[in-house]
């Protein structure tokens, strides 16, 4: 029976850990199949949902991986994907909304601002964050995709939004995704 | 004449510069009627020859085939060629012949496009919004090129997006 695993990977960037751990994988016939691997400052992390041989269990995939791979210093980790989970499904996660946030850098911007969008039954799909600008005034920049279901109000959200912007001293615009299937 | 399945990549044609059309040819007429048939059963509103199988430089347009787009109704051109874009921006694009994958692509609000109707006149078309949006797209294919040629980000890339506009 196929199964997958996620494996994730993260450690102190440097030319080569793409390269490593894909081999290490490859030489344990497991199969990259859709990944997301980003830089956040100085790390390189890397999530990969990974078709494993027939036989090996997730919980082994660590072990086995090749001994080169130390010298990257990589944490790997590594569990079992439910196969319901891992199929590949088609657009029906496609974003259909935008979000960007952005203020003074304070706690609980991301918590409150997902918590609203969660309670309008928004699924955010992709979120990515950033502190910027100077270091005595550092500003919080955060930006998510989202998909609303097709009975939901987006109106509803925008307003709920709106009234989070005196509270975490932030400004957002929220915005319908141009998408087009041509 | 007939509805024809849309190819899929990796179908090789679809990466494959397609040829002049010739206006009056038989063939071209048997195909445009193959396209206007395949794109009235689709849920699309553009088709681009080679992806019924035709490595010849035809398009068709239809954006008023979507819900409050109206656009210049439905369009043939042969030959067609971009004069002019205008109004960059980034859009989430899918296309019939790569399904389930979205990605951001460069693209122009405004364009300009010339090229031949089906009776060998010359014509010139503005066209704004999806319409022109569809327009650089049924041309990539022509040129043998797919979105994904054009992929800038898999995800959300406002942030690589401010430095575009910094170095524009």
């Amino acid at each position: 029976m196929t199964h997958f695993a996620i494996v994730t990977a993260f450690g102190q960037d440097q030319p080569g850990i793409v390269a490593g751990l894909a081999e290490g994988l490859f030489k344990l016939n497991c199969n990259i199949e859709d990944t997301s691997s980003v830089q956040l400052r100085g790390e390189f992390t890397m999530m990969l949902l990974v078709r494993l041989p027939n036989g090996m269990a997730a919980d082994q995939l660590a072990g086995h991986l090749p001994s080169h791979l130390s010298s990257l210093d990589l944490t790997i980790m590594c569990r079992d994907v439910p196969a319901q989970a891992a199929l590949r499904k088609s657009n029906t996660t496609t974003p259909t909304h935008m979000l960007s946030v952005y203020g003074a850098d304070k706690p609980g911007i991301v918590a409150k601002v997902a918590r609203t969008v969660a309670d309008h039954k928004g699924n955010i799909t992709v979120m990515n964050t950033q502190v910027v600008g100077a270091s005595d005034k550092p500003v919080y920049v955060m930006v998510l995709e989202m998909k609303l279901p097709d009975n939901s109000s987006p109106d509803a959200l925008s307003q709920a939004l709106d009234k989070l912007k005196p509270s975490l001293g932030v400004d957002l615009t929220f915005r319908k995704l141009e998408s087009v299937n041509l | 004449m007939a509805v024809r399945p849309i190819l899929l990549y990796p179908d090789a044609i679809l990466k494959t510069p397609s040829a002049p059309a010739v206006p009056g040819d038989p063939t071209v007429a048997s195909i445009i009627q193959d396209m206007l048939d395949t794109l009235q059963a689709s849920l699309g509103v553009a088709l681009a020859a080679p992806q019924i199988g035709h490595a010849v430089q035809i398009i068709v347009v239809d954006v008023s085939r979507k819900q409050g787009e109206t656009g210049h109704g439905r369009i043939v051109l042969l030959n067609p060629r971009i004069t002019h874009q205008d109004e960059e921006r980034i859009v989430r694009e899918g296309c019939l012949s790569v399904p389930d994958f979205t990605g951001n692509v460069l693209r122009y609000g405004k364009t300009i496009v010339e090229g031949l109707i089906p009776s060998g006149t010359q014509t010139t078309i503005e066209a704004s919004g999806l319409e022109a949006l569809a327009f650089q797209h049924e041309l990539d294919h022509l040129a043998g090129i797919l979105f994904l040629d054009r992929v800038r980000s898999m995800e959300t890339d406002v942030f690589r997006r401010a430095h575009v506009r910094r170095g524009a």
